[in-house]
């Protein structure tokens, strides 16, 4: 399922009442099966992004469509759904990997896995539970709660329940951005591997050229933002 | 993961708060319901509607304290009348158009100091004194009434009826069970003194239980009855009656001394026969009273008029005279109740439902606070697929289960309570309550505490409801 933005506008308010445009893209296409990387400086509105793509924020204007790359029949505005109907979207079709694990402090590993799957209402896959944190490697750390796992061992269930769903977009928020290289570079390539295994896009924000670069294609956010363009040639 | 599932969880991660509230809450509960059922037990108990008969007759005095110490063994007795009253409700009596039976009945004794022993003739068991036959039903007098309108009549579950003239006894359910009596088994009167600093007087008498009575759930399955002229055979009764009798002729207070345990002069023939002061008792252990009976007092008078004006007629007769009162016990307990039992009971479940309330403000504050400490995982719950209803449902379930589960501990902390409170009662009263019981009212009670429970969580429901994701998902 590819992801289309045409024309997606957000702006914020600021303190002194002025309006700020953060995003403002004509087009942007992460096709079906994709792996990019989205880079931009600090508050650029990398965040706001992808939580517009997920869902968590409406854009002021323009249409976010899942569906066929093209368009057409079977795709879904998400703009037209209600907040109700975003959120089983996202919990159905998104997979969200944030910058830190967010993770539930009381859960075990293997629950904050299945907690991915309890909104979807279509029933619990304990057994894909296991397989996705087999799979990243914490197969003798299921009962564990977060805080008796390292920080790498966190965010690799944070990845675990992104997958749970086998979701056709995973977005990730700077996934490896609180982790050592050794741990960002195993982080990143079960990432990449998991996607690959359900299908999914797979949509990156970085500010790091070395990870951006292990992905299929960069985007920069400030290339993409007509909003940014403007910023900068003032 | 189901949704209950994932509340428990979140129960349980803030485990010390979420059992204070429940304790906060089961208490309040606890309250309410034990009163609830305090209030059902003393209604049940001193708002009898039938008692078998409407006319009590007794000493002039407080109405109350009569119908207390016939109907429930409670308070003294506040008097005696002359057993000559009894003979004017009989045939050829100036009363007898108005009252269809009447049974006599002196108290004043106990067994241990605990069961109260009542002489009456054993007409009150339906049996005929002289003949030992069955009294047609009729003419027996009843304690209280079936749900087919039908009286309720004492009925033996072992044993037999006391010889009217024999130093034998029924005895009720209770006193079987706790004095413990059996057939067969023997016990004496005991007096408790008057005042704090005499010792109880245990008469010299030995009387024999011949039956126990079927349960009757009134203060009658804790009362050991007696032929009523063995009571006049212990001395100290005598002695009283004499004294009595003296006071009212015109002698002064000091004759009074011959109340002593010296009154009593036996002698024994050689066939066996015993001579007492006041009795004789024969080799077969029957006895005959040889007191002149127009001495003879009795308690009361326990009655069933013939119905509508002949009860008020009576009544007026009666009460119009100088010593004696007639009171209906149905309509004394029900002034008792509406006066003064209902009113306290219903202040006392305000001041109950109020301490519930107080512990629904408990769940509020603690759900809120918690609410407002889990706000991050809130959003990521929302991040994950959550609905802004499932979000509001997780935290209004998470209130409603501390409600229903501190309501359960309640309900059964307040029965665990009456029964203690039944504990003690029978201890110290004779008699316990049904605690054991669990009615309506209580259902209706543990369903409002859920209730109120769930809107004390709509509060922090809403709160949570209008969390901001994104902004709770990027301030880390």
């Amino acid at each position: 399922m590819a992801v289309r933005l045409i024309n997606v506008v957000k702006k914020y308010v600021g303190p002194d009442g002025s309006v700020v445009p953060v995003i403002d893209i004509p087009e942007f296409l992460l096709n079906d099966g994709q792996q990019a990387a989205l880079i931009g400086s600090s508050g650029s509105g990398k965040t706001t992004l992808l939580h517009i793509i997920a869902g968590i924020l409406l854009p002021d204007s323009g249409q976010i469509l899942f569906g066929p790359p093209r368009g057409g029949p079977g795709s879904v505005s998400l703009t037209h759904l209600s907040e109700a109907q975003r959120d089983i979207f996202r919990g159905r079709y998104v997979g969200y990997i944030f910058q830190t694990h967010h993770l539930l402090p009381g859960f075990t590993a293997l629950e904050n896995v299945l907690l991915g799957m309890t909104f979807t209402h279509r029933g619990h896959d304990r057994q894909w539970a296991i397989h996705l944190l087999t799979a990243v490697g914490l197969s003798d750390r299921l009962h564990y709660k977060p805080a008796k796992l390292s920080v790498g061992q966190q965010q690799r269930v944070a990845v675990a329940r992104a997958l749970a769903n086998r979701p056709t977009l995973v977005l990730a928020d700077e996934p490896t951005g609180a982790l050592d290289a050794k741990n960002a570079q195993q982080v990143l390539e079960l990432i990449c591997s998991l996607c690959t295994e359900v299908s999914a896009s797979l949509l990156m924000v970085t500010h790091d050229m070395d990870v951006a670069s292990r992905l299929s294609q960069t985007y920069s956010l400030t290339q993409l933002n007509r909003a940014a363009m403007a910023e900068a040639v003032r | 993961m189901n949704i209950f599932q994932l509340v428990f969880k979140q129960m349980r991660q803030r485990a010390l708060g979420t059992w204070l509230t429940l304790l906060s809450v089961m208490l309040g509960t606890s309250l309410a319901i034990a009163i609830l059922i305090l209030a059902r037990e003393s209604r049940d108990f001193f708002g009898v509607k039938q008692f078998g008969y409407d006319s009590l007759i007794g000493k002039k005095g407080s109405r109350v304290q009569l119908v207390l110490n016939t109907v429930y063994h409670l308070d003294v007795s506040p008097g005696n009348i002359p057993f000559s009253i009894y003979g004017e409700l009989l045939k050829g009596g100036p009363y007898y158009d108005y009252v269809k039976i009447a049974v006599p009945f002196v108290v004043g004794d106990t067994v241990n100091g605990k069961f109260p022993i009542m002489g009456t003739p054993c007409t009150l068991f339906g049996i005929n004194d002289e003949t030992r036959k069955p009294l047609p039903e009729d003419e027996v007098l009843g304690y209280g009434e079936n749900y087919d309108g039908s009286e309720k009549h004492f009925e033996l579950a072992q044993g037999s009826v006391f010889h009217y003239n024999m130093f034998e006894a029924v005895i009720g359910s209770d006193v079987a069970r706790l004095a413990p009596l059996r057939i067969g088994d023997r016990f004496q009167a005991t007096h408790i003194a008057g005042t704090a600093n005499s010792a109880p007087v245990v008469h010299p008498q030995i009387w024999k239980v011949v039956g126990i009575l079927k349960p009757t759930h009134t203060a009658a399955d804790r009362t050991v009855y007696i032929p009523l002229m063995s009571f006049y055979t212990i001395a100290a009764h005598g002695a009283a009656l004499i004294a009595q009798s003296s006071l009212e002729n015109g002698a002064t207070p000091s004759l009074t001394s011959q109340f002593n345990a010296s009154y009593d002069h036996v002698t024994i023939d050689p066939d066996g026969t015993e001579h007492h002061t006041d009795y004789i008792l024969y080799p077969n252990k029957t006895f005959h009273l040889t007191i002149d009976p127009s001495r003879l007092l009795i308690s009361g008078i326990m009655a069933q008029s013939r119905g509508g004006v002949d009860l008020q007629r009576l009544q007026y007769y009666l009460n119009n005279g100088p010593d004696v009162m007639d009171v209906n016990p149905a309509m004394e307990m029900g002034v008792l109740l509406d006066n003064f039992l209902r009113p306290s009971q219903v202040i006392l479940l305000i001041i109950a439902s109020l301490v519930s309330i107080v512990a629904a403000i408990g769940i509020l504050v603690s759900i809120y606070n918690s609410v407002s400490a889990r706000i991050r995982e809130i959003a990521i719950l929302r991040a994950l697929g959550a609905t802004r209803r499932t979000i509001l449902t997780l935290i209004c379930l998470e209130a409603s289960l501390i409600g229903l589960f501190g309501g359960i501990l309640g309900l059964v902390l307040a029965h665990a309570a009456c029964a203690l409170a039944s504990y003690l009662l029978n201890l110290y009263v004779g008699q316990g309550i049904d605690w054991l019981r669990v009615d309506w009212t209580e259902g209706v009670y543990l369903i409002a505490v859920v209730v109120v429970s769930a809107l004390a969580g709509l509060v922090p429901a809403m709160k949570a409801y209008w969390t901001p994701v994104a902004t709770n998902l990027v301030t880390v």
